[in-house]
């Protein structure tokens, strides 16, 4: 397309005040028209990456949990003795599986 | 905070059969943030899978099998349990991971889940332990911005790769779930032509498969 490009202001609205009474009651809403503060539905709290990463080093969470249950594997290493261990448990039935998988990357999950 | 509807969940859960375990029975005090902590939108429960290769696969066997971790309602909880625990890279052998809204059990049948589904993402050997803190993070910090709809997280460790899943409640809900994949995307920063797979619960029921015969979407 040609011709020229006309400029166009960006439409405003400017709102006179001349009397600090003009001003709303609820200051949260903007003379002559309401601009949202919370979204719409409801508010959430909401946390970008690196607001949760600044809370990582708080003095609360350097001890674990009261009750962080030991379970192998996961909360405690998995060689503690007594503790059942995914490895070990079937040793033998591992080796097949592993066979299997190089046939087929997609193998079946057991949930 | 709004978790009423997590804690009508529970009730209806209590009627459940008695084959469920230790873990998924007890009844817990809800959790709440400590004075001065930061608060989340939603308490999350971790828990914890170790999977015995060979073993029938079953629902019965899955809730024997699960494990109760802990239950965060705060920032502070959550890196206190975070840290305190094994990196998804370090798990050994065949395990899962979960991390779900107080109130819905990491199982397809579980209310909350049942017309649901889930993303998946397969990752090659190495990547999961990275992914899995930015998916949390994301889903902690309702980065998702879908309501209600996220019910939890896994990463699941395998023999070969790790597979990263978000799961949510209305599996029919065509604008959430390209919602959350395209976050997914955005969170996890993938490649524009990675892979990404649907699967609804409701066919992981039927094929008792959790990560096969997935719906393929490739952008």
């Amino acid at each position: 397309m040609s011709g020229k490009t006309k400029v166009r202001d960006i439409p405003s609205r400017r709102v006179l005040l001349t009397d600090p009474s003009q001003l709303p009651i609820d200051y949260s809403s903007t003379p002559g028209g309401t601009l949202f503060s919370t979204t719409p539905g409801g508010t959430r709290i909401i946390y970008e990456r690196h607001e949760l990463l600044q809370l990582r080093n708080s003095p609360l969470t350097r001890t674990p949990p009261k009750n962080l249950p030991k379970i192998a594997g996961v909360t405690s290493p998995s060689t503690t003795k007594g503790s059942p261990q995914p490895d070990s448990v079937n040793g033998q039935a591992t080796i097949p599986e592993e066979k299997k998988c190089d046939e087929d990357p997609q193998f079946e999950m057991d949930i | 905070m709004n978790n009423n509807k997590f804690d009508a969940l529970k009730t209806s859960d209590s009627d459940d059969s008695d084959n469920e375990n230790k873990d998924m029975k007890e009844e817990r005090e809800p959790v709440t943030p400590g004075p001065g902590e930061h608060a989340l939108q939603f308490a999350y429960t971790f828990w914890f899978t170790p999977r015995f290769p060979g073993r029938q696969a079953s629902s019965l066997n899955f809730e024997q099998n699960i494990k109760y971790v802990g239950t965060v309602a705060s920032v502070e909880q959550f890196w206190a349990y975070y840290s305190h625990m094994g990196r998804p890279g370090d798990l050994t052998g065949h395990s899962d991971l979960h991390l779900f809204k107080d109130g819905v059990k990491p199982m397809w049948e579980d209310p909350a889940n049942k017309e649901g589904g889930k993303w998946i993402v397969r990752l090659r050997k190495g990547l999961a332990s990275r992914a899995w803190e930015n998916l949390i993070l994301a889903m902690l910090g309702e980065q998702f911005m879908v309501g209600e709809e996220i019910c939890g997280a896994v990463v699941s460790v395998r023999f070969q790769e790790d597979i990263i899943s978000v799961w949510n409640k209305t599996a029919s809900d065509q604008a959430t779930t390209s919602r959350i994949r395209d976050t997914l995307k955005r969170v996890l920063n993938l490649p524009p032509n990675t892979i990404m797979e649907y699967k609804m619960h409701l066919d992981s029921l039927k094929d008792n498969s959790s990560f096969r015969n997935t719906d393929v979407f490739v952008r």
